[in-house]
């Protein structure tokens, strides 16, 4: 009975090693890893995030969070992506060794019909393999071969008793590296499978875009950034292109690092944020992507603000209990002004009033978490296989 | 039918061969006894009863929570309610093709049809059916109701027969649901050929409870008399009914009973004696709740019994308690010096209460039919089929309660012997039932070994079933009832009973979750167990058929 491996040294002309497998995700516990990759977008010294433009400092929205405290939900739509990879070989191909990663990819949207009903509205749960370019033994037509190769495997008996099907099988580049951590070969291929579970993102919310389910009253709050870095590959990787599918979206990030936070002049504004009061937000500011690095991407800009949705003492850190939000502006006149100051708040306040319940006891990040988010993130997780299950497959 | 939930094997808590569970929406209303369906192996299905509702959320703590409400106020509403779901214990009660391999994760549970609960509790074919009252299954609209029916030939034998109810005074209705089982078996011997038959001998213990169960109940409603209707019961009251009242002069201070005079017109009731001749060997069953360890008062029994020393030629009860009397003086008790003075001391001052107290104990009885006078034996012993006594012992003080109740069971036993009479056996009942209400008075495990009562009950509790004597008997706390009474007992009903109750041994094998609707089962509601049945059935049943008294 041929195995995967099997399959793998025939296809590509290498020896498999039979080395150790183990999940190449540093934290276990939280299999969710945000990736920040602040780096890549710069801050507009000389715009405004919104509208007003008197906003110094920050903003009080206890009395307007009340005020909506019974109205309906902005928020009907959360979306969360999450990805577990492993190591699951080593491969030898022309006297060079390189890894074999594996993934397992998910990315859920779930709807909130009221608030006892939540129920999952699209679900992406796909299993990726990646190896190195030169797996493939012709120069021509690596797509072809990627696919023709997946199909084998997928008919191995070993995957096919189990009822799953890899998705893709995606290549990293395997130019020689001086085995610096960035360009370390497992994390080009961890790279590979995040850009694929961002690609499932921006097909679901396609998807929605495409059901006319995202409109002024129906808002879709992804976890994490909207930030999306450039990518090389995937069928949604001009961005550009499905920007407009975001034009109802808000992106929530738990974790950001505030070193990267800045005021409008440029300075870190880290001590700043750390002091934010209760249910205040800081006034929005303008992002774009790198210019010089990322010019052929287009002109995405951004809307950045900070707001605290639970009391410094209550929380472990003074950073925690404060959410990063992001919107993509969109038209032309949000991309000179900025968005409506009003917009800004009544979004603000929208999440302000999501601060409850809470995962406290569940999760470590409690106090930046939102119940609806962490809802789906934990309705993901349900649906990944167990590590020794998916290891045992090869 | 209607899908519920799906089965959840974990880690901590798998699907046995006994028992799964699954998980429900947290707002579908399902009860303890529900019966579920969950598809199994080769398309059969395993059929379960619902034990224990749990639900839960995701809340780690108490903490997490008063932090969900906005570090405790309590007037905060969420966006998001918390998620949540009921998860169910059922235990497993049958699969349709015999799988008891346990069910699978992920199975489809499901509500169960009127069929499949017959079919899941053993009440599909029952042989023999006997109604002992109806369940009622879900919530509108799904919700059923079956009609229960025994297999008599558990109840009343031959495969297993007596029956034990125990609850508390009041609350349970322990009485209303003997005589509605009782009024259920009259129903179906009259209906059936003459080769079976049953006669049923009452005890009434208190008030008026059960002496007027020939007449009608005005305070049925409809509604009761369709439940009749449904479990194919007439709805008239009982037949061939004879009442049984302690002999007084003025009738009235020996009995509760207001309408003695108009049944005895009626030719339905008699007055009961005792006559020293014929009736002195049963004088022992007076001393039955007498400590007696050494057998004292069993050897002064049987020295008068049988005639020794000075009581040969005694004639009537007055001279037994002189005879008696004369044993108590000091140095009289030469003949015998096994008794001691001592002993016939406390022997005449117990015999002397009882025989001074009551009016039963008698020189003749009344030829004269009008009088309506009659030795309780003799009238038992000419029992006829279909026949109901009912043996008013109510006004009666405790020692001859139970001189009154031990007669009846050995002259029972003598009929169902053969020794009594030359009755021909064609024409005796082949089956008596007895019903006795606080049987703790009489087998309870604090009663002396050496009681006559105790070895009676017995005697009928493990030797009747083969001789057609059936005892159903009633109590409130079954933890006091003699193991081996209550042991031999076929048919089991529970009613309300109180907490500490269920804290005793007798129930350890009952789930907790039912111990606790024990405590909270309405009136005309009971916790069934009979070997016909697969497991516990929480049954009702109507009103009673006959004239109820409000006050006693």
């Amino acid at each position: 009975m041929k195995d995967i491996r099997k399959i793998l040294e025939e296809a590509t002309n290498g020896i498999c090693y039979d080395s150790y497998k183990y999940c190449a995700d540093e934290e276990l516990k939280v299999p969710t890893i945000n990736y920040e990759e602040n780096q890549s977008f710069t801050l507009l010294k000389d715009r405004y995030g919104e509208t007003d433009t008197s906003l110094k400092q920050t903003k009080d929205l206890t009395k307007k969070a009340k005020q909506l405290y019974n109205s309906e939900p902005l928020f009907k739509f959360f979306l969360d992506g999450s990805r577990r990879t492993y190591k699951v070989d080593d491969i030898e191909i022309n006297k060079r060794v390189f890894p074999i990663m594996a993934g397992q990819i998910g990315v859920a949207c779930c709807e909130r019909i009221n608030p006892n009903k939540f129920t999952c509205k699209e679900l992406e749960n796909n299993l990726a393999l990646v190896l190195p370019e030169e797996a493939n033994p012709e120069i021509k037509n690596p797509e072809l071969f990627f696919n023709n190769l997946k199909d084998k495997i997928n008919n191995t008996p070993r995957v096919k008793r189990t009822g799953l099907k890899f998705s893709t099988i995606r290549s990293y580049s395997s130019r020689r590296n001086d085995d610096s951590d960035e360009i370390k070969y497992e994390n080009l291929g961890i790279a590979i499978i995040q850009d694929e579970m961002v690609d499932n993102e921006k097909k679901i919310v396609a998807n929605l875009t495409i059901k006319n389910l995202l409109n002024e009253n129906s808002y879709l709050l992804k976890d994490g950034s909207l930030q999306y870095k450039p990518m090389k590959s995937g069928e949604y990787k001009e961005f550009s292109k499905i920007k407009n599918n975001y034009r109802w979206v808000i992106g929530v990030s738990k974790l950001f690092n505030p070193e990267f936070s800045k005021d409008r002049s440029g300075k870190s504004n880290a001590a700043q944020l750390a002091k934010l009061p209760l249910f205040h937000r800081t006034p929005a500011y303008m992002f774009q992507h790198e210019r010089e690095k990322w010019s052929y991407l287009g002109d995405n800009t951004y809307s950045v603000w900070y707001v605290r949705i639970r009391e410094a003492k209550h929380t472990e850190s003074p950073f925690a209990g404060i959410l990063k939000i992001e919107k993509i502006l969109i038209t032309d006149n949000e991309k000179e002004n900025g968005l409506e100051s009003d917009l800004v708040d009544f979004i603000t306040v929208n999440i302000i009033n999501e601060r409850n319940p809470v995962c406290y006891g569940k999760d470590r990040r409690w106090a930046n978490h939102l119940y609806p988010v962490y809802l789906t993130e934990l309705f993901l997780k349900s649906k990944f296989l167990s590590d020794i299950h998916f290891l045992n497959l090869f | 039918m209607k899908q519920i939930g799906k089965i959840i094997a974990t880690e901590k808590v798998p699907t046995t061969v006994d028992e799964f569970y699954f998980w429900t929406d947290k707002e579908l209303i399902i009860k303890p006894f529900d019966v579920v369906k969950v598809n199994h192996l080769k398309n059969s299905i395993t059929f379960g009863v619902v034990e224990e509702i749990s639900h839960l959320t995701d809340n780690s703590s108490f903490l997490s929570g008063f932090i969900s409400s906005d570090f405790g106020d309590v007037n905060y509403q969420q966006y998001t309610q918390r998620i949540g779901m009921n998860y169910v214990k059922a235990k497993v009660v049958g699969n349709s093709q015999g799988i008891f391999t346990p069910v699978l994760d992920g199975s489809t549970v499901s509500l169960a049809s009127e069929d499949d609960i017959r079919e899941a509790l053993g009440l599909k074919e029952v042989k023999n059916p006997l109604p002992c009252g109806y369940i009622e299954m879900y919530e509108q609209p799904d919700n059923v109701i079956i009609p229960v029916h025994f297999n008599s030939h558990f109840l009343i034998g031959p495969e297993g027969a007596h029956l034990n109810i125990s609850g508390i005074s009041g609350l349970a209705s322990k009485t209303s649901y003997a005589m509605f089982l009782l009024k259920a078996i009259q129903d179906q011997y009259l209906k059936m050929s003459k080769e079976e038959s049953v006669a049923i001998v009452l005890i009434n213990v208190k008030g008026r409870d059960l002496l007027a169960i020939d007449e009608n109940n005005d305070e049925l409603t409809p509604d009761d008399i369709n439940i009749y209707e449904m479990l194919n019961l007439n709805t008239e009251p009982f037949q061939n009914v004879k009442y049984f009242y302690p002999y007084s002069k003025d009738i009235i201070s020996s009995t509760y009973g207001r309408d003695v005079k108009s049944q005895m017109e009626r030719d339905q009731a008699f007055l009961y004696k005792y006559i020293f001749e014929d009736d002195k060997e049963s004088i022992d069953l007076l001393f039955s709740n007498v400590d007696d360890p050494n057998q004292t008062m069993e050897s002064i029994v049987n020295y008068i019994v049988t005639g020794q020393g000075g009581f040969n030629g005694i004639t009537n009860w007055n001279e037994l308690l002189k005879e008696v009397y004369e044993h108590t003086k000091a140095g009289v008790s030469g003949k015998d010096k096994e008794i001691t003075v001592l002993s016939w001391r406390k022997f005449y001052r117990l015999f002397r209460k009882t025989i001074e107290k009551t009016t039963i104990f008698s020189n003749s009885i009344s030829i004269n039919p009008k009088e309506k006078e009659i030795r309780l034996k003799e009238a038992i012993l000419n029992i006829k089929k279909n026949d109901v006594f009912v043996i008013d012992v109510a006004k009666l003080d405790e020692e001859t309660q139970g001189f009154v109740f031990g007669d009846v069971m050995r002259s029972i036993y003598e009929l169902k012997l053969g020794q009594a009479n030359d009755r021909n056996e064609k024409d005796i009942p082949s089956k008596i039932i007895i019903f006795i209400d606080e049987l703790n008075k009489y087998a309870s495990k604090e009663v002396p070994k050496s009681s006559p009562i105790l070895r009676q009950l017995l005697d009928i509790t493990e030797r009747g079933r083969s001789l057609g004597i059936i005892l159903f008997s009633a109590e409130q706390f079954k933890s006091d009832i003699h193991d081996r009474v209550k042991g031999n007992c076929a048919t089991h009903a529970y009613g309300r009973t109180n907490a500490i109750e269920i804290s005793k041994p007798d129930y350890q094998y009952v789930p907790p979750v039912y111990k606790s609707m024990l405590t909270r089962l309405k009136q005309g509601e009971y916790i069934i167990q009979n070997p016909v049945f697969r497991s516990l059935l929480n049954i009702k049943f109507p009103k009673p058929i006959y004239k109820q008294f409000k006050n006693g």
